[in-house]
């Protein structure tokens, strides 16, 4: 059962991957970026990550991605025009291509398969779980986190101010 | 009941009973709402309502459904045909997907609750599905190309984000008083006052967070006087402009399917589920749920339409900053208590 789940949703993100690439259209990317999201919180709940899981959906499907709909939809449906493309960009994709499947094998030859140590499925992944760890061993990163959050978030609010505007 | 829900066929069985059950009795609460909004608006505008079709008109929704079901389903001639059809699947799919995990009790003697999936992050994946929601009304907004649908999409867009983040600040003094996001958990709360010892409804804890969630939760659900992504009267009907027939019946179905999903937990959340007195269960919850749908609708037939600027104003200068408030002083209150 978790087998077949797992090929349909890594179907789900290999095409919705090629889809993000292959449309025209923008708004199509978007969507099939969406399609990857999902897929891949579907993988994160394959993994008993059930906080993570969630997370995903509704950080990056619920929040991000519809920012960049909007965007897209603000733009209009015009059609994305096929120019200024390299002459030989065709080779030169296959051989990042083929960098990048060398580099996975590369990583992958050290990679012993073993059993998970002793963790109680009933808590891994769970948000109790994720908050002690959050909240003790990871704290100080979780906080440098929350800084950048605030910068990039007063960034946005004086990057939107119009010139002269003093409130 | 437990044994067979552990084997591992059994569990199939009754999950997949559990869903049917499900689809019949939230379709057919669907229906009744409708009727319920459309008899309680008119009361309230001091017109009889609907009273012509069945007795008090309850057969109205039936006609009104048939009705729909065979007109002409007219699309637009340059719309984006796939994202046109795909927008109120989405919707429908997302809102019925959130009760996946919405837990009622239906008898108190032997103790028989209702749940299919009961998951430790309960409450956030309600969440998870109703944000995809904003999906469904982008992308019909946009695939109808038409400016007002547009207009309705992008507006709807922006609302739903704002107010997703209050939504989730509002309940996080409920998780941190109850320690746990599983519904059946919040539900079975129990305090110890004096001489009583029994579950209690949380309003009385964290009132703040209720008067913040269910006003977030309204705008959520693109209802009166948070309706600015339809707004008939300034863009025609936003992005549910352009669509009509059964598509229309599922933006429509799936509208009514989150005004139920709200209220339902609301009342898990805020109002002690299904404990009332020696009421039933079932009966409890559905009195409890019945009551804040007339909140909903008595809100539509009282409040004129916000304006735009203010319904931004009110999501991000109001009621964002009295969540993060609610919080603190629930942990310190927390900490003082506890110690």
């Amino acid at each position: 059962m978790a087998i077949a789940i797992f090929f349909i949703a890594a179907a789900m993100a290999v095409a919705g991957g090629i889809g993000v690439i292959s449309f025209r259209q923008p708004i199509r990317s978007v969507l099939s970026l969406v399609v990857v999201m999902i897929a891949l919180s579907i993988l994160f709940l394959l993994l008993s990550a059930q906080f993570i899981f969630v997370a995903q959906v509704i950080v990056y499907a619920g929040a991000v991605m519809v920012l960049f709909l909007f965007v897209i939809a603000l733009l209009g449906p015009a059609k994305e025009m096929a120019r200024g493309r390299l002459r030989f960009q065709t080779w030169l994709s296959a051989l990042f291509v083929l960098a990048l499947f060398g580099l996975v094998w590369a990583m992958l030859q050290g990679v012993q398969y073993r059993q998970p140590e002793k963790t109680d499925l009933n808590t891994f992944g769970t948000v109790q779980w994720i908050a002690v760890y959050l909240f003790t061993n990871y704290l100080y990163p979780f906080e440098l986190t929350s800084i950048l959050l605030l910068v990039a978030a007063i960034g946005a609010i004086y990057l939107s101010r119009k010139e002269g505007d003093d409130r | 009941m437990n044994d067979l829900y552990n084997n591992a066929i059994g569990h199939w069985v009754i999950v997949t009973i559990a869903i049917t059950a499900l689809l019949f009795v939230v379709l057919t609460a669907t229906a009744y709402t409708v009727w319920f909004e459309r008899v309680a608006l008119g009361r309230i505008q001091r017109r009889p309502g609907p009273n012509r079709v069945g007795p008090y008109g309850l057969l109205q929704l039936a006609a009104d459904g048939i009705k729909l079901a065979f007109k002409e389903s007219f699309v637009p001639a340059t719309t984006d045909r796939i994202l046109y059809v795909l927008a109120p699947c989405i919707a429908v799919g997302a809102a019925f997907l959130a009760w996946a995990v919405i837990p009622i009790g239906l008898w108190d003697n032997p103790k028989v609750t209702y749940w299919i999936a009961d998951v430790n992050i309960g409450v956030l994946l309600v969440f998870a599905f109703s944000s995809l929601n904003v999906y469904a009304i982008v992308i019909g907004g946009y695939a109808s190309n038409n400016k007002y649908s547009l207009l309705g999409g992008l507006r709807a867009a922006a609302q739903l984000i704002s107010y997703e983040v209050a939504l989730g600040l509002s309940l996080v003094p409920t998780f941190m008083i109850v320690g746990s996001l599983r519904l059946r958990d919040i539900v079975d709360y129990t305090v110890t006052w004096g001489p009583y010892h029994g579950p209690i409804p949380l309003i009385l804890l964290t009132p703040i967070g209720f008067i913040i969630y269910i006003i977030a939760a309204v705008a959520e659900t693109n209802r009166a006087p948070f309706d600015l992504p339809e707004a008939e009267q300034e863009l025609i009907g936003g992005f549910l402009t352009e669509y009509s027939g059964l598509k229309f019946v599922m933006y429509y179905l799936a509208e009514y399917v989150n005004m139920i999903t709200v209220s339902a937990l609301a009342t898990l959340l805020f109002f002690g589920g299904w404990y009332l007195w020696f009421v039933p269960p079932f009966l409890a919850f559905l009195i409890k749920v019945v009551l804040l749908l007339f909140l909903y609708i008595w809100l539509r037939g009282t409040f004129p339409r916000l304006r735009y600027d203010m319904l931004m104003r009110l999501g991000w200068k109001v009621l964002l900053p009295l969540g993060i408030v609610n919080v603190i002083v629930t942990g310190i209150i927390l900490l003082a208590v506890q110690g």
